[in-house]
């Protein structure tokens, strides 16, 4: 019995194991891959994906999919900046209101799958398409720049409050990418809480029970009492929350908006849900797998880099990798089927 | 093994809780109708059948990995009183009443979102179904009962799964045998 519960806990944590020998070959292949800037950069670089990736592992639970949510975070990106550089907003403000406007969307997600009938996958490709068309509308296709610099310039117009709010976030934005307890960043520390809290809900909460249940049997689980349908749209509204704080923090990093960036930034999102362990059947899966296979695909995608391995190829190894990931739940599932 | 008297077949070979109160409530008012009462007010609370809850909150259990086994073992001798597993009469009522859960979670099982994979764009086939409504039924009986070293305890729950199983598809005795064979 010992020994089936060792073998339990190495299966369940296996994937941390993948992430240790990957580590160990990149350092092999280049020992400033553990030097202590690399290490503070993946963990900027992975925040975003790790946030994005809790409200994912939700959807991804109950066999559902959400490929909005790059669309919601190149909105959230170009609607904060947009109220900030070109309406002189407050800068939490301006935050708060583009979660909530994320939220929403997935608010919207869940009303589409769950009260419509549309499947995920179509109903979320059709967010994608329309909030990442909204995004270009409002920021005319071109980038909304700076925000860093140009904040206490751009929407001024002379009036004082405006001012006042735009130096203030002059003063206060760059607190995200620049600064954290000490060497750890502030946005690492984000993530961090992030999962704390998925972790909460997933294994500690009534909620994290029906995530799973609906995952492994819906007509079951409402049977025998759970609601399905306000459910969903829980979990689609947390992860259209989780994307609009990953879009915040990739605002606050790159300090400057873009519709047209983080094309295919669902897909890695999926495969680091994926890689984590959650299956693509519903109802298995749990957070540590999740962070393992977000630091998996962060130490991936930063290995690469150093080691001066084309963007192309890149995407070609993040295909593979996904691939992979989906291959192998498909393929443990059918062995447990005999 | 189990018999009880044929006035209850309809009783426990209804699904649907409202029309089970209404064959209920017709009952002649006896000591075996009043405990009948009783176990259906607490299967059935607050709009949810909270035994069919247990049983899916079982099976999720089966291979749940944890830091201390002893919370598992805590929760699954948490459910299983609640169950009704560790009464000393009546054991006839609740391996009857048992089934009628498993029935119910069965019912489900032929849904086209059952057991379907790739987030839901890949349906399962029907012998796919059936397998899996096996594991499930599996894990949240004889699984758990090994997992936890509750078979003493889980004896008339895993009987009356099995029992239930066994006539949902002639594939099921097989599977099931496969399974505990592992």
């Amino acid at each position: 019995m010992e020994q089936n519960r060792f073998a339990a806990a190495f299966k369940q944590n296996a994937i941390w194991l993948v992430f240790i020998i990957e580590i160990a070959i990149f350092a092999y292949f280049n020992p400033k891959f553990l030097s202590l800037p690399n290490i503070i950069n993946i963990s900027r670089q992975v925040s975003y994906y790790g946030i994005a990736s809790i409200g994912m592992t939700f959807v991804i639970l109950i066999a559902g999919i959400d490929l909005s949510i790059a669309s919601i975070v190149v909105l959230v990106n170009v609607v904060c900046a947009y109220l900030m550089m070109n309406l002189g907003w407050n800068m939490w403000l301006a935050i708060l209101v583009s979660i909530i406007m994320a939220t929403l969307i997935g608010v919207l997600n869940g009303f589409m799958v769950s009260t419509i009938g549309i499947p995920a996958i179509i109903a979320t490709f059709a967010s994608q398409t329309i909030f990442r068309g909204l995004a270009y509308i409002l920021s005319g296709g071109l980038p909304i720049p700076d925000v860093l610099r140009y904040a206490p310039e751009v929407g001024l117009n002379g009036n004082p409050t405006l001012s006042f709010f735009a130096r203030w976030t002059l003063n206060h934005w760059s607190i995200f990418p620049k600064t954290g307890i000490g060497l750890i960043p502030v946005c690492a520390i984000i993530m961090v809480i992030c999962f704390a809290i998925g972790s909460f809900i997933l294994n500690k909460s009534y909620f994290g029970r029906y995530f799973y249940a609906i995952g492994g049997n819906e007509e079951a689980s409402e049977l025998s009492g759970i609601r399905v349908s306000k459910m969903k749209y829980l979990i689609y509204a947390l992860s259209g929350f989780f994307a609009g704080l990953a879009g915040i923090i990739v605002l606050s990093r790159t300090g400057s908006a873009q519709a047209s960036s983080l094309v295919g930034f669902e897909f890695e999102v999926i495969t680091c849900v994926v890689l984590g362990g959650v299956s693509v059947a519903g109802g298995i899966g749990h957070m540590s797998g999740v962070i393992a296979g977000v630091l998996i695909i962060g130490s991936l995608k930063s290995g690469m880099v150093m080691m001066n391995v084309s963007e192309y190829t890149q995407m070609v190894v993040q295909g593979l990798v996904l691939a992979i990931a989906v291959g192998f739940d498909c393929f443990s599932k059918k062995r447990n089927a005999g | 093994m189990y018999e009880i008297d044929a006035r209850f077949n309809d009783y426990f070979s209804e699904l649907d809780p409202a029309r089970r109160l209404e064959i209920l409530n017709a009952m002649q008012d006896d000591e075996d109708s009043q405990y009948l009462h009783r176990l259906y007010s607490e299967r059935y609370r607050d709009n949810k059948d909270v035994w069919l809850w247990r049983a899916i909150c079982l099976e999720m259990l089966y291979g749940q990995w944890r830091l201390f086994k002893s919370s598992r073992n805590k929760e699954v001798r948490g459910i299983l009183k609640e169950l009704h597993a560790d009464n000393d009469s009546h054991h006839e009522f609740i391996y009857r009443e048992y089934r009628n859960v498993a029935r119910r979670y069965l019912s489900t099982c032929k849904s086209s979102g059952y057991a379907s994979s790739l987030m839901g764009l890949k349906q399962a086939s029907d012998d796919e179904k059936v397998i899996k409504a096996c594991l499930d039924i599996w894990q949240m009986s004889e699984g758990i009962a090994r997992q936890e070293n509750l078979r003493d305890n889980m004896q008339i729950w895993i009987k009356a799964l099995y029992d239930e199983l066994i006539n949902y598809d002639p594939l099921c005795k097989l599977e099931y045998s496969r399974l505990s064979s592992k």
